[in-house]
């Protein structure tokens, strides 16, 4: 027995609580399945590639910033590494590590977010989210006792960093240090067995590993999926090839792997950061580099592990003060790509968690 | 009400309302049991079931301007209340001096499980057997 | 034997007073009845109307402590004005009107959704002789007060004309009718106890016996506690209005003080169920003999925020269910667990009635039969369902190197350009 029903198309978002900016979702739905979706993408579309030829290299640090605005310093190490890479600029020993201690700061900050809202979107009520905001906090405070800003930190440099750090910085990042793998611990005990939870992510948004590598995913997604690819061990950049440390990988792809590759992640990059305080040298924190730096004509494609998955620049220079191209492979817009192949078949509360595992920033995806 | 207006999810809330009233028919009629049952089951499960009635129909959100029912149902209603105006009048309603109302809930429970336990039973096959029913018709294979 | 008028102990005595007193003047029942029930809907709606206001702070502030922030502390001391700056801010707000929505219907559902709500405070047992309404079929009448709710939701995400008002209102009719059938279940261990369906004599049954129903129906407490969440819309059923979701389900169209309204409403809801659970599992104003030196009413009323506390706490800790996860656990999990608690309730009250027992020997044991019962129940379902979880590790798998699948060569076309099936 079937009936002949209409299918109902409801738009999920621009203004919608779960869309984590304004992403907008069409869905066709079928009762409350989904059968058709449609993603567009473009309500904050600053222009910011277009803009950046008109800027010099240096003045287009802060853009990055802007583009994924909850991970503003892997922004500036993914852009500063590649101007130094079209430029040949040597980078002094203590500015490569400070970086990497940095960029893992602020990918503990971003998981953290990552995790609280992807719980929200499960429907707890905002406390676990409040609770990772406290994490989050205590490193925004440590950027801000650093670079005076605490989210588009605007830090990097092309040839190091802006400012060494002052004297309070190392026994607050040692205390922090210390209380943060308890309190994923904590966290651990808290989520890892709660049934809802268990039932809202395990096989919801499933992603096989072919499917992940095919629409080129990266980051926490693609290792929610299974596939062990991480460009900090596979293309290493900075200092990355001289810590230990192991890629956290999930055992089903679906949504609560992809939680649980990020609660891994965090532990992960307190290992790192304790190893980068162990060995970080004495020494200048920058390069001496003209403000007005102007990279050899030729291009250049350099990318990081940011939280959100490969974050790329493709720069041409044309010897001239400003870039003659500047693109950027935003992890999020990738990322995104395979969402409706997950979403289709499952219900609309089932698309809400998978795009909150994704882990989006619309910033990036608009640019 | 019910029967005027156009709206047919209208006429629905309308007809619930009149459920409500029932029950208050039955309260005053000193039958609290069945008074609570009619709530229950009429204003809370039959309702319900009505309104998914007319979320499958395909004219609820129309006008439903062309229905010729609705004359022969105002007659119809009409001498309905001729016949319970009758009654109203007719009734003698001096309840109070037939001193305080006897709680009905244990009796009707008595009845079902002695001299009605037959039809009772009946009953109950019957709700299993449609139980069963819906589940079979639903099933996907 | 009546105590004088000014014993406000129980509330009751005084109104007793003012009826002798009227009786003595002459007055009829006609005029003793009217006066008598009037005084007593006031000191109800008194009582919901500040209990309404105190929610809205208390819930707020608990939820702000639980997610470690301090929660509203501007108006007033500890913030205890808040909730009228609230509302003085919601009545002054426009209440908008979509013109697709259909007026009338759109118009009156706020309304009508809180005569249900403040109806269930009628037959609530505030203390001896405090009943406003002492139905001798009161825990049915609260049930169907209950049911009458889904009907009204489901008016207020009709009229709207929104999509997701309607997903949401087809929600909570499905929910409500799958969870009324447990409760119910649940509900008739206790009047199987109890011998009564009125809340008053559940609570002298309580009182006589010496014991809380609680300890004689756990099971059903905890099947109660569960259904009442749903037929709440409170966190972890509030798939109704799952705001991550459906962004607030049936009431996303109502602005100002309609949808002031909406959210009183879930909260005298949520008190009143608070009630019911502590007139029939806690024993009501009855408590173990304390009720000789604080008011029965003051107890009642502190074992109600006892339980609106604990929904409170549910709200701020739990994830949100699915709509057919909650379904499939009000069917698979909760109906046969409430259908075997019934009929050891059932059984029990049978031996004890047949044999004649003496109720201080036959009551312990039966506590400690219904305890072991819902313990083995629960322990073995909730292994069996926890079970398909068991298929993945807790934690991440770790990998020290690179680690990528070999993929067959041509690869399959990018995702995003393949047509669905």
């Amino acid at each position: 027995m079937s009936l002949k029903t209409e299918p109902l198309v409801v738009n999920i978002g621009p203004q919608h609580p779960s869309t984590h900016g304004v992403f907008r979702l069409r869905v066709t739905l079928d009762g409350e399945r989904i059968i058709d979706a449609e993603m567009i993408v473009g309500y904050l579309h600053r222009s910011i590639e277009k803009l950046a030829e008109e800027r010099t290299w240096t003045q287009n640090i802060p853009f990055t910033d802007r583009m994924d605005y909850l991970a503003a310093m892997t922004g500036n190490l993914a852009y500063c590494s590649a101007v130094e890479k079209l430029a040949g600029i040597e980078v002094p020993e203590r500015a490569q590590y400070l970086r990497v201690i940095f960029a893992e700061l602020q990918r503990i900050a971003s998981h953290a977010m990552a995790n609280g809202t992807f719980i929200n979107d499960c429907g707890a009520w905002q406390t676990p989210l409040m609770h990772m905001f406290r994490e989050r906090e205590k490193i925004l405070d440590l950027f801000e006792m650093t670079c005076g800003a605490r989210l588009t930190l605007n830090y990097m440099r092309i040839g190091g960093v802006a400012f060494d750090i002052p004297d309070e910085f190392m026994p607050a990042l040692e205390e922090l240090m210390d209380e943060l793998p308890d309190r994923i611990a904590e966290y651990e005990d808290l989520l890892l067995d709660n049934e809802i939870l268990l039932m809202r992510g395990r096989d919801v948004g499933v992603l096989p590993a072919e499917m992940a590598i095919n629409a080129s995913i990266s980051g926490p997604m693609l290792r929610g999926s299974g596939v062990a690819w991480d460009i900090r061990k596979a293309d290493p950049y900075a200092v990355y090839d001289r810590f230990e440390f192991d890629i956290p990988v999930g055992h089903n792809g679906d949504s609560f792997d992809r939680f649980l590759v990020r609660m891994e992640e965090v532990r992960q990059s307190v290992r790192i950061i304790r190893q980068a305080m162990g060995q970080l040298p004495p020494g200048p924190f920058c390069a001496t580099v003209p403000l007005n730096v102007r990279p050899p004509a030729g291009e250049v494609y350099s990318r990081i592990e940011s939280p959100k998955g490969e974050l790329g620049y493709y720069l041409v220079s044309d010897g001239g003060p400003t870039p003659y191209r500047y693109k950027v492979r935003p992890p999020s817009l990738i990322n995104l790509s395979a969402l409706k192949q997950m979403m289709i078949g499952t219900s609309i509360s089932d698309a809400v968690v998978t795009l909150g595992s994704i882990d989006i920033n619309v910033g990036e995806i608009d640019r | 009400m019910i029967i005027v207006t156009r709206n047919l999810l209208h006429a629905v809330l309308l007809l619930i309302l009149s459920f409500v009233g029932i029950a208050g028919v039955f309260i005053t009629l000193s039958a609290d049991f069945v008074a609570v049952v009619q709530v229950l089951v009429y204003a809370g499960a039959i309702a319900v079931l009505m309104i998914f009635a007319v979320m499958l129909t395909p004219a609820s959100g129309r006008r439903n301007e062309g229905n010729i029912l609705q004359l022969p149902a105002l007659v119809l209603s009409a001498l309905l209340i001729a016949g319970v105006s009758y009654i109203v009048v007719q009734t003698d309603w001096r309840e109070a001096a037939r001193g305080p109302f006897q709680t009905t809930a244990a009796d009707i429970g008595d009845a079902l499980v002695q001299p009605f336990a037959l039809p009772f039973e009946i009953a109950s096959v019957l709700l299993v057997v449609a139980l069963i029913g819906a589940i079979v018709l639903v099933r996907e294979d | 034997m009546l105590a004088s008028w000014y014993d406000f102990r129980d509330f009751g005595n005084a109104v007793g007073r003012l009826v002798e007193a009227l009786r003595d003047a002459g007055a009829s029942d006609h005029i003793i009845y009217p006066v008598t029930a009037l005084i007593g809907c006031l000191g109800v709606l008194v009582f919901v109307g500040g209990a309404t206001l105190i929610n809205i702070w208390l819930e707020r502030r608990v939820i702000g402590r639980m997610q470690s922030r301090l929660g509203p502390n501007r108006y007033g001391p500890f913030g205890l004005l808040q909730p009228v700056a609230d509302a003085i801010k919601l009545i002054q707000k426009e209440a908008l009107t979509p013109r697709a929505a259909d007026a009338i219907v759109f118009t009156i559902a706020p309304v009508v959704i809180f005569v249900p709500a403040i109806l269930a405070f009628a037959v609530f047992p505030w203390g001896k002789e405090m009943v406003l309404a002492d139905l001798n079929v009161g825990v049915l009448y609260l049930l169907a007060l209950g049911s009458t709710s889904a009907i009204i939701v489901f008016m207020a995400g009709y009229a709207s004309n929104n999509k997701y008002a309607l997903l949401g209102s087809m929600r909570v009719v499905a929910m409500l009718i799958s969870y009324e059938v447990p409760s119910v279940l649940a509900i008739l261990g206790v009047t199987t106890f109890a011998g009564s369906m009125s809340l008053r004599d559940i609570v002298e049954f309580q009182r006589t016996h010496w014991v809380f129903l609680l300890f004689l129906q756990p099971l059903a407490l905890l099947i109660f506690l569960i259904g009442s969440t749903v037929e709440l819309n409170r966190s972890p059923s509030d798939i109704a209005e799952a705001e991550s979701e459906i962004i607030a389900g049936y009431h996303i169209e109502y602005s100002g003080m309609k949808f002031g309204m909406f959210y009183a409403v879930e909260l005298v809801n949520s008190l009143g169920v608070s009630g019911i659970i502590a007139a029939l599992f806690l024993g009501g104003w009855w408590t173990f003999g304390l009720e000789k030196f604080v008011p029965g009413w003051m107890l009642f009323i502190g074992k109600m925020y006892a339980v609106y506390f604990l929904f409170i706490w549910f709200r701020g800790t739990l994830p949100r269910f699915r709509i057919d996860q909650l379904m499939a656990f009000a069917w698979k999990f909760l109906l046969p667990l409430a259908i075997v608690n019934f009929f050891a309730a059932a059984l029990e009250v049978l031996i004890w009635r047949e044999y004649e027992i003496s109720a201080g020997i036959v009551l312990p044991i039966f506590a400690v039969v219904n305890f072991a019962l819902a313990g083995a129940l629960i322990a073995g379902w909730g292994r069996v369902m926890f079970q398909q979880f068991q298929r993945f590790p807790r934690r991440a798998r770790l990998v020290s190197g690179i680690e990528v699948p070999e993929l067959p060569y041509p690869a399959a076309p990018h995702p995003a350009t393949e047509p669905v099936a």
